[in-house]
């Protein structure tokens, strides 16, 4: 049996979750893999600013930290941004799987190049930041996006019209950009990968379902993340972690 | 039911192909993916210079040219050089994957920097070719060698005493500067690994079997290379690249 934890970046309720959730309809899953969703505390509005980056890293951060206590065997982060990847790593022993630069390193093994199309601008920065971080900015040949407000919890539900808008970037991204691959800008988009890859002749990467198999590679083949490149903190600060989520709730909550 | 071919570098006999396939069973694979090893026709003797490197790739390109007809859903080269896959990748549809590059570009999901320990000076050349080639210089720590000549057929079997420590100060020099990840340099090192895993403070990954699960990955997401990358060719020339082996073959005895 290996327990995956995929972690939510808002607070979502039970149908939202199951929206997120619907990523495993994607492909079958090994047998004896069990994947479970769950959502932070609390979380910024959306992921347009540094200061909405700092609260996505510290509530994913939060959400994750008992992970391995639970019995997971590895950490999935449902968003490309890969916020709180790199603190959750710095506590915990079990992989901690970002999609965002996950499906980059795999595009770099099935193409010289890969492209991004995605939602909206306002997502760029936090793929330059992963892909700064990755080393593979210069695989990236362009970043296209089809200006349609996200929406987080309700994903691309109502915004069919955003699929011929996203074929046609990712036609620009490899005709104009010369992208070998193309990949999807959020986990959010799951729902479009389908129409994508039937409508496009190159590899299409669906970041959220890729994340768990690599998750189960990771696990079989007992591996995890470097400690050398994510040490343990000499003063672990957990209780005073989960204090600041369960203040921001409540904040929230008399918002 | 998927059919995985595995393309083994060397015309070795069943029992040395053995060892190679002994990699299968260090790492949990589904059931319903099978692999199948199959050396090459000819080839050269060493990996060590560019006419090695020529030979490997078209006796590879050669062995897995008829994959797909064969009725294989994804070719995996045996060898950390990737010899054969650009050529392979632009004649077939089927994932081909190659585990040189694929160990040092996953290596960069678990750390900053890798490492690379390769088998002893001549095959240094070879690591910078690959480097430079990916792009992956400003994130490679170092290759560093532990000073042993390769034994295709036996790999380290039977050398374990000797051998190991040498790899174990290699690695270590790698870790010293800077490598957070080491990548073994080649496939045939696997039976170091549960050492090297045992004693070393980073991730150790394993080509092979790290090939293995990408196999898989590729296979249940459906995905392949990219045609743009990897354009086929406007006059295929199967069968002269058959003929080619095929003399190979005849004049070194195989």
């Amino acid at each position: 049996m290996v327990r995956i934890l995929v972690l939510a970046p808002f607070p979502l309720d039970p149908d939202q979750l199951q929206l997120r959730a619907k990523q495993l309809d994607a492909a079958p899953l090994p047998d004896g893999v069990e994947v479970d969703f769950k959502p932070v505390k609390a979380a910024p509005g959306n992921y347009v600013s540094h200061h909405d980056y700092l609260l996505a890293d510290i509530s994913l951060f939060e959400a994750g930290l008992q992970a391995q206590a639970d019995g997971y065997d590895a950490v999935c982060i449902d968003t490309v941004s890969d916020s709180g990847v790199n603190a959750l790593r710095s506590v915990l022993d079990i992989p901690v799987v970002g999609p965002g630069r996950t499906q980059y390193a795999v595009a770099a093994m099935l193409g010289r190049t890969f492209g991004i199309v995605t939602m909206w601008r306002q997502w760029f920065p936090l793929y330059e930041k992963v892909l700064s971080e990755i080393g593979l900015a210069d695989r990236c040949v362009g970043m296209r996006s089809i200006d349609v407000t996200p929406n987080n919890r309700t994903l691309m539900a109502g915004k069919d019209h955003a699929l011929p808008l996203l074929l046609e970037a990712a036609r620009t991204l490899v005709s104009e950009d010369g992208a070998d691959v193309i990949c999807l800008g959020s986990t959010t988009m799951h729902e479009a990968h389908e129409f994508l890859q039937e409508n496009l002749e190159v590899p299409v990467l669906n970041p959220g379902p890729l994340s768990y198999f690599v998750a189960e590679a990771l696990v079989a083949l007992q591996l995890s993340q470097s400690r050398s490149a994510y040490p343990k903190p000499l003063v672990p600060k957990l209780e005073m972690v989960h204090g600041m989520l369960d203040g921001a709730v409540i904040s929230e909550e008399s918002a | 039911m998927s059919k995985v071919l595995v393309l083994v570098p060397f015309a070795l006999d069943e029992s040395q192909i053995a060892h190679r396939e002994a990699q299968t069973r260090s790492v949990s694979l589904r059931p319903d993916v099978t692999f199948h090893f199959k050396p090459v026709k000819a080839g050269p003797t060493s990996v060590v210079s560019p006419h090695d490197w020529m030979l490997l790739d078209i006796s590879l390109f050669e062995a897995g040219l008829n994959a797909e007809a064969d009725g294989f859903d994804a070719v995996v080269i045996d060898t950390v050089s990737d010899s054969g896959a650009d050529g392979l990748r632009s004649m077939l549809d089927i994932p081909v994957v190659a585990p040189g590059r694929a160990s040092m570009i996953f290596s960069l999901t678990l750390g900053r920097r890798f490492g690379v320990m390769a088998q002893w000076q001549p095959a240094m050349a070879r690591y910078e070719k690959v480097l430079d080639e990916w792009g992956l210089r400003s994130r490679c720590a170092g290759v560093e060698h532990f000073d042993t000549p390769p034994d295709f057929a036996n790999l380290i079997g039977g050398k374990e005493d000797v051998v190991f420590p040498k790899m174990e100060s290699a690695c270590h020099r790698l870790i010293d500067r800077g490598a957070d990840v080491i990548c073994l340099g080649s496939t045939t090192m696997h039976q170091a690994h549960g050492y090297l895993s045992s004693v070393l403070e980073v991730p150790v990954v394993n080509p092979g079997p790290l090939s293995y699960k990408l196999v898989e990955v590729m296979l249940a997401l459906n995905l392949s290379h990219s045609r743009n990358a990897y354009p086929k060719p406007l006059v295929p020339k199967p069968d002269m690249v058959h003929a080619m082996l095929d003399a190979a073959a005849r004049l070194s005895g195989a």
